[in-house]
Parts: structure tokens; C-alpha cells; sequence
């Protein structure tokens, strides 16, 4: 009986894990099935010849590679300065005292909460005024504005975690206190960082709004504008390419997901996570 | 304040660690806030960024706009009903990943997909399932009779309404399941122990023990989510555009349009800023009633 | 030489006050115990010896060097922390050897004295380990090596055996009075625990609520306990206190009366006799306690009398018969016997007669 039970809830459960992954799925299959297949009513639920062409395609005939290209040195940059940015400011905001210390925390928050849609126009403008618009660089700046407060708020939980005696320790054993951050804080904080940075590269990897206002060329042009650029463009909309597109922009994310997922859930357990 | 000269060197320390922190967030998000604001006082057109002094003219248009009113409504629609999908998905998923079932790290892994997913991906993927004629979503609905024939997923109302929702459901949901997991793993089971005792059924278990334990962490997951519902634009303008018209154009919508379609930078920057004003004063009465529930609570 | 001086010291955090103007003298080589319940500015003043805190006023010296302004690092202490703070990413040898190491003390030379130190505490076995595989008692050795390996003027241990279990709370408590002896070094040692500041330390320093109660030996601050706080504080179950009135030569209380001469005048009329539980004899004598409470622990019975309202702790051999609700005849020992001022709580130096039944 217990038994029953047992099956009765795995089938259940499973179908609704299957539920929610059937879109995914459903894209990857796509991905792989001929143009004219696509069109076969009834639909064929696995693809009768499975075909790689699109992914040959989008690579040889779109501008899909620069894209990614773009996309990767978008998000590694935004990465890298936020991550070096943060990691030094929420180490000040966690062992340092000096005033209005409490108040920039608060301040934290609430950017963290801030519409990208509000600082978008003024952003526009500051970038056509200093003459870096059309620029990877113009995103790399522009992502910080969700970016860094996201990963100092993240931080600053992992941070708060490790003991002041560690720090205090070092002190005593003679290390000044940037060595102490070095020997003794840094390597406690490595898990906590590497989550940090794999939610800025995810969240500099998606990122639509700032890319599609910020930037109008290919050379600058990252993922998440340029395929949907494909979609748009197109006179008749190429189904299989388009998932073939959207199965390689989700290549970065299944690495992450496949090695690093504990990185994931303790980034949501420190400090709640963007959307 | 600190008078001793290492307590002062300590806080000088601790000023230049934080200062290119400061630094950035003056340049990129203070300044431009701070314009976002100015620049509502001005009507600009956008190719030429010519402007011209209105003071609170774009407001005073922005109240009497019938599209700006509207655009308000759907915002606070699609917020409501998509972040309670979103929460009771999320809860009862989270109670199922916490039972014990076969390769749960990989159901974990597959449910969590979506939330990480790009935006862009996740619209391309629905907007295949939801196209009219070789849409499988069509396809399944027709053979199991559930429709006559084939639905318009996204060009007509309500159902245009009623797929962002889904949509947005689908790929925010798992952000309750990771939260509520969480928590749910950190519930003591002598509490459940304690209750089994005293007769309680699996329902009035979830009532009386589950649920207060969780309502702490669904008060933040309940801000963050509509904060961020309240101001989503990628999907909902992937998706739908706005579209059909303005059936489902919320107020980031709206502010894009108004400053790339209708070029006008300032009156984009008045809807912005109202938008902002909006999610504060709910932020703030949200916080109250919330803090107030926790000191009766706590009674 | 190295003497440990605070002058004046006053620490405020915001408007809240820490340490009320401590004035101490740790001699050097000494074994001192800062003494007093949780809050009383004890770990206060030890992280700022340590400089790990800054004084808001007052100096702090290390033998003639006046160390407010001196890093941590540069003060020559070696600290023990509540939690260890042992390295976690570190093998138990490089958490010895990481302030030889921030000295600049070259490696050959690190590794001979990490091993003496290693030596010393019975580490030798555990040297690759990392902190997360040991032990309780073996980190707590762990965190030691890491203080004696850089031979330092003074160690500061801040609540060092408090995580550790009873039995071997007891036997560490012995090893610390044994590596004092054989290292000569000043100890300066914080504990909320009595026992273990009355069986270490040279001298104890209590502390209550940001002010120094009393700096003296253990056996002093036992028989001879500056104010009511300290009379309390030391020793358990704690003292008893009579409140009553002194009147021609004699302290009277409703349940007992006994003939005192105060040394020195100039205290006030309401009075406070302190008489420690050990210090009762049962069994016979001119006072009588109603029998409330008997606690058998094996070896003795702590009993609570009520002598006329107010009650008194006594030990009671574990063999003798004791009803609840009965009358027990008691006696003080005359020669045992503490007289506070009520108010100011300042004790009263006094010589006392033999106890007189209630009048």
C-alpha cells in the first residue's frame, strides 16, 4: 500500500516537473528537427530525422557568433568589475566603522529595487554626452546599475557570515588588516564570490532592456537583441533557427547548472535573488 | 567621531574600500535618477534631445491620459494575478520537492530552469507553443476537444492578458520554490511530531504548523516578486508588445514607447517617475501592514 | 619590564558606556583573571589590550610603551579567542605558523619552532589536518600553539575553555596553570567562571557593570570581598546577607544578633552581615531557621532556611535529617563573618562576638 503510494507520488511529481520543463524541451526537440517538419500537422512529438543544419546556419550564415562574442565579453566584463567593485565595498560596509556606513547599506536596497526603466533615458543620454553609446562598454556600464548593488547586497550576507574573530586573529597574529582581507576573509569568502559571479554573468548574459535602448549596431549588439533581431527582420520566421538560437544562449547557463549548481542555491539562500 | 589615530586610519581604510563603490553608484544610478527626475519637467524630443521647459506639464497630461490610466490598471493586473500564480505554484511545488522523491536534484535542477533562463529564450519558446497554426499548445487543445478551433494566443483579449500572466508565472515561479524549500527544510519536525499528536490531518498540518513558519519568508518573497513583477518589461514586450493596441501595455511599456515610438524623452521620464512613486507608496503601506500582522503575531 | 598598565581608561560604543575609568597594574609574569558576569566589560578591556578595540579615553601601556595607537599585530600579545578563530582553510601547521609567518621569520626557522610548539601540546600527529577535523579539545590546542609559538610579552585568552565539556574543561585548566609555570609569560585571562579564576589566576580582577570591583589575590577577594557585589559574585551557593541596624556594639536582625565593633566610622545605620554557607554550623546555637527547601546532591545537602523573612542558604551533612517545615537550630562562625554598608554596598572592616538569640 505504502508502496503504491510511493509510485503514485513519483508519477505525479515527476509530471509536474515535466510540465514545467516541456517548453524547454519542446525547444531543443524543435531545434533539431527540418523546417518542413515543422509544418506536418499532425505535429511529430520526436523528430523523425534529426538535423543539426540549423545550428550550422546560425553559425556560418547569421552574425550569431559576434553576437556571442559580444554577449561574452559584455557579461565576463560587467563580471569581473562588479565582483572586484563589490567584494571590496561590502567588505568595507561589514568590518569597517565610520560614518553614514548604515545609511549606504540602506541605500543598497533600495537600488537593488530600483526600475532599470527609470535610469535608462538619463543613462541614455550620459552615454551619447560622453560619446561611448553603441559601445560594449556602454553596457558594461550600464549593467552595474543592477549589477553591483545585487552583488554588494549578496556580498555583504555572505560576508556577515564569516566571524569577526577570524579578522580579529589575524590582527593579532600580526597581519595588517588589508593582509587579514587577503590571508584570512577572501579564501572564507570564495563560495559566497563565485555564486556572486555566477548571478552577475547570468544576469549580464539575459539582460534585454538596457541592450535594446543602448545599442543599434551588430558590432556592440549582444544575444538577447540580436536574436530577437532575427525574429523581427526575417520575412518568414525560421522556427527550428530560432530555437537553435535560443538552445545555444542557454549553453552557459546548462555548464552552470550542470557544475556549479550548489553555487546557485546558496547564492538564494544569502540574499534572495533579481529577476 | 574617532579619535584615535588607528581607529582613524581603520576608517580611512574602510572609506577608500567603499569609495569605488560610491564612485559608481553616484555616476550610474544616483545622477541618473536625479535626472530621470529633471527631465520629466522638459517635453524632448528624442532624435534631435532638444528640450523645452514644461515644469509638471507632463504630469498634469500624464493624469488626464486616458492610455496612462489604462497602462496603470494592466500594470497592477498582470502584477496581482501573475505573482499569485507565482506564489502558489511556488508553495506547492516547494512542498512536493520536499517529499521525497526520485532523482530530486535533478526535478530541483529542471524546475529551476526557467527563472534563470533568458527572458528572450523563454518568449521565443512560448511564442512557438503559442503559434496559431503549427503551435503544439493549439495542436494538444483541439485534439483533446478543450477548443473548437485553433486559439489567438497573443494578438486578442483576454487571452493576450491571460498568456503574459502564464507566461510570467512560468518563468518566476521557481524563485517561491528555492525560497520556501529553504525554509521548508529548516521547519523542525518535532513541530509536526507535536501536532500528529495532538490529531491533525496533512491539511491542517500545512494550515496550523506549515504556513505560519513560512509566512516570514513569503513577506520578503511577496515584496521582491511584485517589485519586480510591477516593473518587468522584457517579457511582457517580447511577448505582446502591448498589444493587441494597448490591451496589455504596462507602464515600462509605456515609457519605452513614449520615448522611442512617440519620441518625447521627458513625458517618458514623468511616467518613469510616477511608476517609481506608485511602487514606493506600496512598498511602504505593504511594510506597514506587514510589520503590524508581525506584532500581532507576535502577541 | 613588561608590566601591563590601564590608566583612566574609559570605552564608550555610541552613548553606551563599556568601562567606567579602569586603572589596573598587571605585573609581568603574572597570571590575572578578569572576573565578573556577562556585560561587565571584561572582553571590552581585553580586546583593547589586544588593540583590537580603541579606548575612548585613558592610556594602556606594555611595559614603557604606550600602546593606544600600536596595531595589533605590533603589541608582542598572543590571543586566544572564545571560538579558537582557527584558520578554517589553513592545515593546523600554517595556523601556527601564520604569525611566524607575517613576521617574516623564514620558512626552516618556522617549521623547527612550529614543531617545538607542536611538541609541547601533543599537536605532533595533527599537523596536516585542517581545524574542521579536529576535536573541541584539540582545536582549543590548536589556537594555543598559534599564541606560544611567536613567544609573546603577554597571552590574552578570552573565555578559552567555556566550549569545551566539564572533564576536560577541568584538565585544560590544569595545563594552563602548567604552561604559566613553565613560560613565565603574563597571563591575562577573561571568565564569567569563578572556579576557574579562583583555581589559575595569581590575582583577580572582578568586574561589574564597567567598573573594577576589586584587584586582588583569590584568597582575598574570598575572605575579604570589597563590596557586596563581589561578596555575592564569589562563591556558591552565594553569600547570605542579614540586612539590619547597628546599635551599641550590637547587629541585630529579627532571627540573630550579633556584638560588632567597626573598625572605622563614617558608614550609615543600615547594615548588611554576610555570612557564607559554609560558615553556618547546624545542629545547635541561638538562632533557628524554618526548614524550606532541601537539595541532596550526594556528598551534601544545600538547605534554604527562613530566618524570620529572609532566606539563607546553608550545607547540611548529607546524613541528617531534615523535615521540611521543621526548626533547625544554627550558629555563625564569629570569625568568619563580613559587615557591608546597605547602601553604598562597601564593606566595613569589623571584628564580630559570638552570635545572641533574637531579642
Amino acid at each position: 500500500m505504502k508502496m503504491v503510494r510511493r509510485v503514485a507520488f513519483n508519477l505525479f511529481a515527476w509530471s509536474v516537473v515535466g510540465l514545467v520543463a516541456f517548453p524547454l524541451i519542446w525547444m531543443v526537440i524543435t531545434s533539431v528537427k527540418p523546417q518542413f517538419e515543422l509544418f506536418r500537422i499532425p505535429p511529430t512529438f520526436l523528430p523523425e530525422t534529426v538535423t543539426f543544419e540549423h545550428y550550422w546556419t546560425l553559425i556560418y550564415d547569421t552574425p550569431f557568433l559576434k553576437y556571442m562574442r559580444n554577449s561574452l565579453l559584455i557579461a565576463f566584463g560587467t563580471t569581473l568589475v562588479v565582483i572586484v567593485v563589490a567584494t571590496l565595498g561590502a567588505h568595507s560596509l561589514v568590518r569597517f566603522r565610520y560614518p553614514g556606513r548604515e545609511r549606504l547599506a540602506q541605500l543598497v536596497l533600495f537600488t537593488y529595487l530600483l526600475p532599470s526603466v527609470v535610469l535608462v533615458l538619463p543613462l541614455y543620454l550620459l552615454m551619447v554626452w560622453v560619446g561611448i553609446a553603441n559601445s560594449l562598454f556602454s553596457l558594461v556600464v550600464a549593467y552595474t546599475t543592477f549589477a553591483l548593488p545585487y552583488a554588494l547586497w549578496l556580498l555583504r550576507s555572505f560576508m556577515q557570515g564569516i566571524p569577526d574573530d577570524l579578522e580579529a586573529a589575524a590582527l593579532v597574529d600580526g597581519a595588517t588588516r588589508m593582509e587579514a582581507f587577503i590571508d584570512v576573509i577572501l579564501p572564507q569568502a570564495l563560495p559566497g564570490i563565485i555564486s556572486t559571479s555566477l548571478f552577475t554573468f547570468i544576469l549580464a548574459w539575459n539582460e534585454y532592456l538596457f541592450a535594446l535602448v543602448l545599442v543599434n549596431t551588430d558590432e556592440a549588439r549582444p544575444l538577447t537583441t540580436g536574436v530577437m533581431n532575427m525574429l523581427i527582420s526575417s520575412f518568414n520566421i525560421e522556427w527550428s533557427l530560432l530555437m537553435a538560437a535560443s538552445v545555444m544562449m542557454s549553453l552557459p547557463l546548462v555548464i552552470i547548472f550542470a557544475f556549479l549548481s550548489s553555487y546557485l542555491t546558496r547564492g538564494f539562500g544569502a540574499g534572495g535573488v533579481k529577476g | 567621531m574617532a579619535t584615535n589615530p588607528l581607529d582613524r586610519r581603520y576608517a580611512l581604510l574602510g572609506a577608500v574600500l567603499i569609495a569605488p563603490t560610491i564612485l559608481i553608484f553616484s555616476a550610474v544610478i544616483i545622477y541618473p535618477l536625479v535626472s530621470a527626475i529633471y527631465l520629466s519637467l522638459f517635453t524632448i524630443f528624442t532624435p534631435t534631445l532638444r528640450g523645452q521647459w514644461v515644469g509638471l506639464g507632463n504630469y498634469a497630461e500624464l493624469m488626464a491620459s486616458n492610455e496612462f490610466w489604462r497602462s496603470l490598471a494592466n500594470t497592477f493586473i498582470w502584477t496581482v494575478f501573475t505573482l499569485t500564480l507565482q506564489i502558489v505554484l511556488g508553495i506547492a511545488v516547494a512542498l512536493m520537492l520536499h517529499q521525497n522523491m526520485v532523482f530530486r536534484s535533478l526535478a530541483r535542477s529542471l524546475i529551476l530552469f526557467p527563472y534563470f533562463v533568458s527572458t528572450v529564450v523563454a518568449v521565443l519558446v512560448w511564442r512557438w507553443l503559442f503559434n496559431d497554426l503549427y503551435g503544439i499548445l493549439n495542436y494538444l487543445a483541439l485534439i483533446s476537444g478543450l477548443l473548437q478551433r485553433p486559439l489567438d494566443w497573443l494578438g486578442s483579449m483576454p487571452n493576450a492578458m491571460i498568456s503574459i500572466v502564464l507566461v510570467g508565472a512560468w518563468k518566476y515561479f521557481p524563485f517561491v520554490v528555492i525560497a520556501v524549500l529553504a525554509r521548508l527544510q529548516s521547519i523542525p519536525d518535532q513541530l509536526y511530531e507535536a501536532a500528529k499528536m495532538d490529531g491533525a490531518g496533512p491539511i491542517a498540518r500545512f494550515f496550523d504548523v506549515t504556513l505560519p513558519q513560512l509566512k516570514e519568508v513569503l513577506v520578503v518573497v511577496i515584496l521582491l516578486r511584485a517589485i519586480w513583477d510591477f516593473k518587468e518589461f522584457d517579457l511582457i514586450y517580447l511577448l505582446t508588445g502591448g498589444g493587441p493596441v494597448i490591451s496589455t501595455q504596462t507602464l515600462p511599456l509605456m515609457v519605452y514607447k513614449e520615448a522611442f515610438g512617440l519620441n518625447d524623452m521627458g513625458r517618458a521620464s514623468a511616467i518613469a517617475v510616477s511608476m517609481m512613486l506608485v511602487m514606493l507608496v506600496f512598498m511602504v503601506l505593504y511594510l506597514r501592514s506587514a510589520g503590524r500582522s508581525e506584532r500581532e503575531g507576535a502577541r | 619590564m613588561s608590566d601591563i598598565v590601564f590608566s583612566g581608561v574609559r570605552k564608550a560604543f555610541g552613548s553606551a558606556i563599556a568601562l567606567h575609568g579602569l586603572d589596573l597594574t598587571i605585573r609581568s609574569g603574572e597570571f590575572v583573571s578578569l572576573l565578573g558576569p556577562s556585560g561587565c566589560g571584561k572582553t571590552t578591556t581585553l580586546r583593547m589590550l589586544a588593540g583590537l578595540e580603541f579606548p575612548t579615553q585613558g592610556t594602556i601601556s606594555i611595559g614603557s610603551r604606550v600602546v593606544n595607537d600600536v596595531p595589533p599585530g605590533k603589541r608582542d600579545i598572543a590571543m586566544v579567542f572564545q571560538s579558537y578563530a582557527l584558520y578554517p582553510h589553513m592545515s593546523v601547521a600554517e595556523n601556527i605558523a601564520y604569525p611566524l609567518k607575517k613576521r617574516g621569520m623564514p620558512r626552516a626557522e618556522r617549521e623547527t619552532r612550529v614543531k617545538a610548539a607542536a611538541e609541547t601540546l601533543q599537536l605532533g600527529a595533527l599537523l596536516q589536518r585542517k581545524p574542521r577535523q579536529l576535536s573541541g579539545g584539540q582545536q582549543q590546542r590548536v589556537a594555543l600553539g598559534r599564541a606560544l609559538v611567536r613567544d609573546p610579552v603577554a597571552f590574552l585568552l578570552d573565555e578559552p575553555l567555556s566550549n569545551l565539556d566539564a572533564k576536560l574543561r577541568a584538565h585544560m585548566r590544569a595545563e594552563l596553570i602548567e604552561l604559566h609555570r613553565s613560560l613565565g609569560k603574563t597571563f591575562v585571562y577573561v571568565t564569567h567562571d569563578q572556579l576557574e579564576a579562583m583555581t589559575m589566576s595569581d590575582r583577580i580582577a572582578v568586574m561589574n557593570e564597567g567598573v573594577l570591583q576589586q584587584f586582588a589575590t583569590p584568597k582575598e577577594v574570598y575572605e575579604a570581598p570589597a563590596n557586596t557585589f563581589v561578596a555575592t559574585f564569589i562563591g556558591s551557593p552565594s553569600m547570605n546577607m542579614f540586612e539590619g541596624a547597628l546599635a551599641d556594639g550590637v547587629f541585630s536582625h529579627p532571627a540573630l544578633r550579633v556584638p560588632v565593633t567597626p573598625e572605622a566610622s563614617g558608614h550609615g545605620s543600615r547594615l548588611l552581615l554576610g555570612v557564607r554557607p559554609e560558615d553556618m554550623t547546624l545542629g545547635a546555637g541561638p538562632l533557628n531557621g524554618t526548614i524550606r527547601v532541601v537539595e541532596p546532591s550526594g556528598h551534601e545537602t544545600i538547605v534554604l532556611l527562613d530566618f524570620a523573612g529572609t532566606t539563607v542558604t546553608v550545607r547540611a551533612p548529607p546524613d541528617m535529617p531534615l523535615g521540611i517545615g521543621s526548626v533547625l537550630a544554627c550558629d555563625v562562625k564569629s570569625s568568619r563573618l563580613h559587615l557591608f554598608d546597605a547602601v553604598s554596598g562597601l564593606r566595613i572592616a569589623a571584628r564580630f562576638g559570638a552570635a545572641l538569640p533574637p531579642a
